[in-house]
């Protein structure tokens, strides 16, 4: 059964894109990431136009993201105040990061530059993901809780109670100046704009390690963040690019507000720590991945210039 | 009988135009009665490409044949070429392609190289070489090189044929000729031939000159909700960005509340 995408001026075969909404859906309700860094050049594995990958995959984000967020939200799981403060950084740092971007794509071989921060980024935040909730896994295992190791980010916590605006989020159960997740929002954002994407991938792990606050509040509180910055950049890619396709983004919506809820369910019956050693995997094939773009004889020399605008 | 002066006289202009136009052999130049199943392609939801059927009479028995599809339209394309620094492969450089066709599909009786002179060939716009001298390359970023031309086009041929877009068969299985006159064949249209004019030119050559020549144009155009969506994300895009954002939030709330109703624990 084919289907007709209009913006993107091609035919698609409807199950195709059906399944890899549902398998993003899922891994955003499961890990409270945008899943943008794996749906946009999936897209562009089946042959949509990168500009339309990208665009329209920010379009479906604010779907999979307001189910998941609504899910967790029921379950108690948002710290609307935290995602507010975060946000307002976010905004400030991705507005500088835009800046940068423009004028390091004036210099030429962005790109590139990109690819090598991406692998450098995906392969520290995933291995030290990977190797504290491996930790902690077996640590557990021996039976031995009482461990409690120090967190990296405590001590950076520690220098933050004593500035000013201080708050506290009931939620997360912290105690600490504004300006620390502010902070937080605006490095991440600022990294996300530079790389093109949501910034999920960095902002769950952020929260966790960094700011301390528990994984699954974590999540929650990251995709009610997502909700707001990706119908901002739909509306910005349909108003300035006209590249978002309306059709494409339902059909992907269609199977990922389903996977979403699964991976609301799936992240309630799973420990913090399994989720994490899950998303640490994910980003370390990643990152894997694009280093070997880097490096392996491309199949094709010449291809089809990448359009302005990247995933999320 | 004034209205039947101003269209006879507007036929004559227009058949004379068309003589000036193709000045390889004006004098022994013939129409070849040419047509089509159909004129128009419309694309709906379930669109996935489609095929036209042509039929043709070639005005001189035993004459080899090249029929030609293009579009109405041309495009721009920007091709980045990769090459290797130290380790790693990165886009090196960049050109915009102007004047290459959006669409170039060949069916012939025999390679084109044995049907026209390449002069005639060049004139036509008939065959890869023809239409690689025709492009235009503009280099937007990084070195030139000696080669690039050739690289390029051989690089947006590829990316082309893969999309269905451009192919050359020389293939008389492919183009049918009955009686010597008659002839049939059919076109694809890939889906991604979008919305346009698209234009199918017979061209009979007998012994390398040409004899005679016709043209059907095929229009594609999209309707309903395909129409209606590309309108407005066109001529309405701040409307529809709004649109798409409100759809998706309300898509996923709803989602959401049927699966909290459905399956909470």
């Amino acid at each position: 059964m084919d289907i007709y995408l209009p913006i993107a001026g091609m035919s698609i075969n409807f199950f195709i894109l059906l399944g890899a909404g549902g398998l993003v859906g899922f891994l955003s309700g499961l890990f409270g990431v945008g899943g943008g860094f794996l749906l946009t050049p999936l897209l562009m594995m089946v042959g949509i136009p990168p500009a339309v990958a990208a665009a329209s995959d920010s379009n479906q984000i604010v779907a999979g993201a307001s189910s998941g967020a609504f899910a967790h939200w029921r379950l108690g799981n948002v710290d609307f105040k935290m995602g507010l403060v975060i946000l307002i950084g976010g905004i400030a740092g991705g507005t500088v990061g835009v800046q940068v971007v423009k004028y390091l794509r004036a210099m030429g071989n962005f790109e590139f530059v990109m690819k090598v921060v991406y692998v450098l980024m995906l392969g520290l935040v995933g291995g030290a993901m990977f190797i504290e909730s491996w930790r902690t896994i077996r640590r557990s295992k021996k039976g031995d809780a009482a461990g409690g190791e120090e967190m990296g980010g405590a001590k950076l916590g520690q220098i933050f109670q004593k500035l000013p605006l201080k708050m506290h989020f009931q939620r997360s159960g912290i105690n600490t100046s504004a300006l620390f997740p502010f902070g937080i929002g605006a490095t991440v954002g600022f990294m996300a704009a530079l790389l093109g994407v949501g910034g999920g991938f960095i902002m769950v792990p952020a929260m966790i390690y960094i700011i301390g606050m528990p994984t699954i509040a974590a999540i929650g509180t990251d995709l009610f963040q997502i909700v707001l910055t990706s119908a901002n950049v739909t509306l910005q890619q349909a108003w300035v690019n006209k590249t978002v396709d309306l059709l494409l983004a339902l059909t992907l919506l269609f199977g990922s507000t389903i996977g979403a809820q699964f991976g609301a369910i799936a992240g309630r019956r799973m420990k913090g720590e399994q989720i994490r050693i899950l998303l640490a995997a994910i980003v370390l094939i990643l990152a894997v991945k694009i280093f070997f773009d880097l490096i392996l004889t491309p199949s094709d020399l010449v291809s089809l210039a990448p359009a302005k605008g990247g995933g999320h | 009988m004034k209205r039947l002066l101003t269209l006879l006289a507007a036929l004559f202009l227009a058949s004379s135009g068309l003589g000036l136009a193709q000045t390889t052999a004006p004098a022994d130049q013939q129409k070849v009665v040419t047509s089509a199943s159909k004129h128009l392609i419309e694309i709906g939801l379930s669109y996935h490409g489609d095929q036209i059927h042509f039929f043709g009479v070639s005005p001189v028995r035993d004459c080899d044949l090249i029929i030609r599809l293009t579009a109405e339209k041309s495009e721009e394309v920007k091709l980045s070429v990769k090459g290797r620094v130290g380790p790693f492969w990165m886009s090196v450089k960049q050109y915009d392609v102007t004047d290459a066709p959006f669409v170039y599909k060949i069916h012939s009786t025999k390679p084109i190289e044995q049907i026209v002179s390449p002069e005639t060939a060049q004139e036509l716009e008939l065959g890869y070489a023809a239409v690689q001298k025709k492009m235009k390359l503009h280099l937007a970023r990084g070195e030139a090189a000696p080669d690039d031309a050739d690289k390029v086009f051989k690089g947006l041929v590829k990316i082309k044929e893969e999309a269905n877009l451009y192919n050359i068969v020389a293939d008389p299985a492919r183009l049918e000729i009955a009686e010597g006159q008659l002839y049939k064949h059919y076109f694809r249209f890939p889906p991604a031939a979008t919305e346009g004019r698209y234009v199918v030119e017979s061209f009979a050559f007998k012994d390398k000159q040409l004899v005679g020549s016709g043209k059907d144009v095929i229009e594609i155009k999209k309707v309903g909700l395909e129409h209606w969506l590309t309108d407005v994300s066109q001529n309405h895009p701040l409307l529809y960005g709004i649109m798409a954002v409100l759809i998706a939030l309300g898509a996923g709330l709803l989602v959401g509340m049927i699966f909290r109703k459905g399956g909470h624990h």
